[in-house]
């Protein structure tokens, strides 16, 4: 499984940038902090996750630095730029608007 | 997105690029750090070491897949393709010289030709004149029902200037040339205008020392000041900045320098003894107000204005007619006037504006044609390539990379096209600017400048993509078991592919029909301007003007006492075989100003007057010029200054006034309570000689005998028909006319034929481009038929065996070949014509004598078309009764 199909690719650049908003982190970390904050709903794949930070690196949005992680060795860690965390606003922003669009259409389903 | 974040990703991509290795390593190092996280997890789990590395690559999956979307997210994949795609095309265009060479020659040489015209339409069409916010510049002319565009009376303009409501400064203008003269060495004739105060203004100049004339200097007595332009205060007076307040000595009398202007001050042109927009004016003095302000009859000078900002052309017209009818109701003069205006920038390029056009449009068909051949020759070769294409298809290659592919090659191409186009430019427009006709305006403004090279890299660019996108398309399509399985045989190309190369080539042959139409009718209309008769000969023909100042030649008599005794001198030259003057010559323009009269015994027609254009001439200048006598005499001796008064008219005035009558003897007069003396006597009726040799008639005219000139014409020209070489005589005029008054200057000494042959140079130059075009359009187009054709035949040499193995004659396989060669060009031929025959009407104006939709053009086009044709399928042909049977049947 290597193609983001189960997430929506603008939803993944979201949680990955949100998730490093609140500390400089690397990919398996990001990984794991979605899969336990989402009480294991969301499985980022690998496949899905190092495309998108690269991607977002290219962007500008993150940018990746080597240092030593905990477990000893060298990884790199991604954090958010000035640039990425306006980008993470915009993104917050749109993702309200359409969950609470398509909330809305539920609904309004229902009550039909 | 801003800038910073471009600047961001570039930076990033760049980075990508230019460390490849190291982004390698660290992506390596990356995916490798997940799987060892998931081995440890796993191995917290419980799994062994084996166990947990092999279930962590498993969740992982295929490392090189991600990977390799890692680095297709850095972007850059695409230029490294591309990159590779330049390389794998640099090696597949050397591997192929000739057709290199011949594809990117016939490109370099049309987008060469586009760009050298583009340059002259940027220059001439797309630059802004150079005067501050210029489209607020408007020329303003009187007009009625036989004048289009007229001078302006200089009273109206007072009264316009003071009513207006629509111009910020309005001004008037008229030629006036000077002569300079100083304490010692020739005098030097100045090009020079007379100007009312806030001329400069309305063209947003300001002198570069001293000052404009303000409105006390266009009160009589108080005009003699002068402005310079920065040419002649340098080159006459050393540009000593002292020259301010000056005097200096013009017309013989003493004029105090105000002012000097900057350099290239460029003056916005004039039609009333015009000189040519540009910067060809050497000084400029006040227009005083003099005579009669109730005079509304004489019109000379010439409107110009500065549009108040927001108001119309259109506004400022009906303003002005306003007050037209308010002044005719004032005076008589003011009578059957509306008013004219234009922008002066459409005033000043409108004339070349359509044969512009018209180029621009030939030189884009040739650019077109270039196209389609270009890409014809590109889908041949793509057919040879066809198994190559199959073997990449097959190896997994996707459509999209193989039309990139392609692309590369086709782009490369036009790349290299452009870049040696450009060059041509650089060298055509030079050439262009050299053979531009007389009097072609804003040749300052025609470079090749970044605006062009633009232009140049985005034609370049279009043309690649156009002419490559189609064989790229038409070769991804490729089937790649069909491909492998013919390729065995012979490299085949399909049905389609072929038919759309008969296709393009058809429409090669229609355009290049319709390019050829264009040249056919423009020489036609050439033809016919070289074969009407001028109604003078110009050849062995030298002029030269004089212009007497009023100071030494204070009368009629003076005047011309000084243009007798001068021919008399210059008839007694060795070489003079006859010589004249008069106040112009033949077509060099005439001011429009025409003289009214009354003829003995005739009423003109309600709401009309007999008018005619008015000059005077010497008894021999006629002759000199070679204008017949059709009836009665030329002037003689007999035509003095106190015998019976006579004049000379042309043929149209004899047709249009005196129709069916034998008009010498009839009388006219320029008085409206005529004494005996105050009647001229018509004794002698001259040839017509027209405006221009394009015009359709001749207009009326008369002249004056010299000695009986009504005013006194100080301006003449000398027209000398000499024995021989008539620039010998040259000097020997100068000589003369010093002789007789040192102070004079003899200027603008030129040949008849010259002046006559710069009103062929406009026709001639659009036919030279136009038929160069057209020539070079037939070239492509015979190289788009033949190959087409070859490589029909190629491909069917092994069915030409069999029929010859059946028994079919050499003769009838070549009728076969050609008779393909023939259906191209057939209804290529047809195509073209029906083009022309619909959009031929955008050349009319531009012809002479001549329908764009000339039928014998037309049907000359076509022969020729479908002969070429014919010609270019004749190699192949031959080739094709060349089949060997055996070869076939062994084939089979």
């Amino acid at each position: 499984m290597s193609k983001p199909s189960d997430l929506i690719q603008g939803t993944l650049d979201l949680l990955i940038l949100k998730t490093i908003a609140l500390e400089p982190m690397h990919g398996w970390a990001v990984a794991k902090r979605i899969q336990q904050v989402s009480k294991e709903v969301l499985q980022v794949t690998q496949g899905a996750l190092y495309p998108a930070l690269h991607r977002l690196e290219q962007q500008g949005w993150v940018r990746g630095i080597w240092r030593e992680s905990e477990s000893g060795r060298e990884a790199k860690f991604y954090s958010l730029t000035k640039a990425g965390r306006v980008q993470l606003d915009k993104e917050l922003e749109q993702w309200q608007r359409l969950s609470s669009a398509v909330v809305m259409v539920i609904n309004a389903g229902q009550e039909a | 997105m801003t800038a910073g974040r471009w600047w961001d990703v570039i930076r990033m991509r760049f980075r990508s690029l230019a460390k490849r290795g190291r982004a390698e390593t660290e992506l390596d190092k990356e995916l490798r750090y997940h799987v060892e996280r998931q081995t440890e997890e796993n191995i917290a789990a419980g799994m062994n070491a084996r166990e947990a590395r092999e279930a962590a690559s498993r969740m992982f999956g295929g490392v090189s897949q991600i990977e390799e979307e890692c680095r297709e997210m850095r972007r850059t994949q695409y230029l490294e393709n591309f990159l590779q795609d330049l390389r794998y095309a640099v090696r597949m265009l050397g591997k192929n010289p000739t057709f290199t060479v011949v594809i990117v020659l016939t490109l370099a040489l049309s987008i060469g030709a586009n760009s050298a015209i583009f340059s002259v339409i940027d220059g001439v069409l797309l630059m802004p004149l150079p005067y501050p916010q210029a489209e607020r510049i408007a020329r303003v002319f009187y007009r009625s029902t036989s004048y289009p565009k007229f001078p302006l009376n200089p009273w109206d303009f007072l009264d316009f200037r003071a009513r207006n409501r629509s111009f910020e400064s309005f001004a008037v203008y008229t030629h006036a040339d000077i002569q300079l003269s100083h304490v010692k060495g020739d005098p030097v004739k100045l090009s020079a205008f007379r100007i009312s105060s806030g001329y400069f203004q309305v063209l947003g100049l300001h002198p570069a020392i001293g000052r404009e004339f303000d409105f006390s200097e266009e009160r009589p007595g108080n005009g003699n000041v002068v402005i310079l332009s920065d040419r002649v205060w340098r080159n006459q007076f050393g540009g000593t900045p002292d020259i301010l307040e000056k005097k200096v000595l013009l017309e013989s009398q003493p004029f105090t320098v105000v002012g000097v202007m900057p350099p290239g001050v460029d003056h916005p042109g004039n039609s009333y003894n015009s000189v040519a927009y540009g910067d060809t004016v050497d000084a400029w003095t006040p227009f005083t107000f003099d005579g009669n302000p109730n005079n509304r009859g004489s019109h000379y000078v010439e409107g110009i204005g500065r549009l108040k900002p927001g108001v119309t052309v259109e506004q400022a017209a009906a303003d002005f007619n306003g007050l037209m009818t308010e002044m005719a109701a004032q005076h008589e003069g003011d009578k059957g006037w509306t008013i004219y205006m234009i922008p002066l920038f459409q005033e000043i390029v409108g004339p070349v504006h359509k044969m512009l056009l018209v180029l621009l449009g030939a030189v884009g068909l040739v650019l077109l044609i270039a196209c389609v051949n270009a890409a014809n020759l590109l889908l041949a070769r793509a057919a040879a390539r066809h198994r190559e294409i199959a073997m990449r298809a097959a190896l997994g290659a996707s459509r999209g990379r193989l039309v990139r592919q392609m692309l590369a090659e086709s782009l490369l191409i036009s790349v290299m096209g452009g870049a040696f186009g450009a060059m041509l430019a650089i060298v055509g427009v030079r050439v262009l600017v050299a053979f531009l006709p007389a009097g072609f305006p804003r040749l300052d403004a025609i470079h090749v400048n970044g605006m062009v090279f633009g232009f140049t890299a985005a034609i370049a660019l279009a043309t690649g993509l156009i002419f490559g996108l189609v064989p790229a398309v038409q070769a991804s399509r490729t089937d790649p078991q069909q491909g492998l399985r013919d390729a065995g045989r012979r490299s085949g190309g399909s049905g389609r592919q072929t038919r759309l190369r008969a296709a393009l080539v058809v429409g090669e042959v229609g355009l290049a029909c319709l390019l050829l139409v264009g040249a056919g009718v423009l020489l036609r209309s050439f033809l016919n301007l070289l074969k009407t008769d001028p109604g003078f000969r110009p050849e062995h023909v030298l002029t030269a003007e004089i212009a007497l100042p009023d100071a030494t030649y204070k009368d009629r008599a003076a005047v011309a006492s000084f243009y007798t005794r001068m021919l008399a001198n210059l008839s007694a030259l060795p070489g003079t075989r006859s010589v004249g003057a008069g106040t112009d010559l033949p077509w060099t323009g005439y001011d429009e100003n025409m003289g009214g009269f009354t003829i003995e015994g005739k009423t003109p027609p309600p709401n009309e007057e007999f008018h005619a254009r008015y000059h005077t001439s010497s008894p021999d200048y006629f002759r000199a010029l070679g204008i017949p006598l059709v009836r009665g005499r030329f002037f003689d001796e007999r035509d003095k200054k106190d015998s019976q008064r006579t004049m000379i008219i042309n043929e149209v005035m004899s047709r249009r006034y005196w129709p069916g009558e034998d008009v010498i003897g009839k009388r006219i007069t320029f008085d409206d309570k005529p004494k005996e003396s105050d009647w001229f006597t018509v004794v002698g009726v001259v040839g017509d000689v027209k405006d221009k040799p394009e015009s359709a008639s001749a207009e009326p005219a008369f002249w004056w005998p010299l000695m009986q000139q009504p005013f006194a014409f100080r301006s003449m020209t000398i027209a000398l028909r000499a024995n021989t070489d008539p620039t010998l005589l040259a000097e020997s005029v100068r000589k003369v006319v010093r002789e007789l008054d040192p102070s004079l200057a003899v200027a603008h000494a030129k040949l008849m034929e010259k002046i006559a042959g710069e009103n062929f140079s406009t026709p001639r130059f659009a036919l030279f481009l136009v038929g160069l075009f057209a020539g070079l359009a037939l070239v492509l187009a015979v190289i788009g038929v033949y190959g087409v054709i070859s490589y029909s035949v190629s491909q069917r040499m092994h069915e030409f065996g069999m029929r010859v193995a059946l028994g079919a004659s050499s003769r009838k396989l070549l009728g076969m070949v050609m008779r393909q060669g023939v259906l191209l060009a057939g209804i290529g031929v047809a195509i073209g014509i029906g083009c022309a025959l619909v959009f031929g009407g955008v050349l009319d104006s531009l012809l002479y004598g001549v329908s764009a939709r000339d039928p014998l053009t037309l049907i000359g086009v076509g022969v020729m078309a479908i002969v070429t044709g014919t010609l270019a399928s004749l190699p192949s042909a031959r080739r094709a009764t060349g089949a060997d049977p055996m070869a076939s049947l062994r084939a089979e």
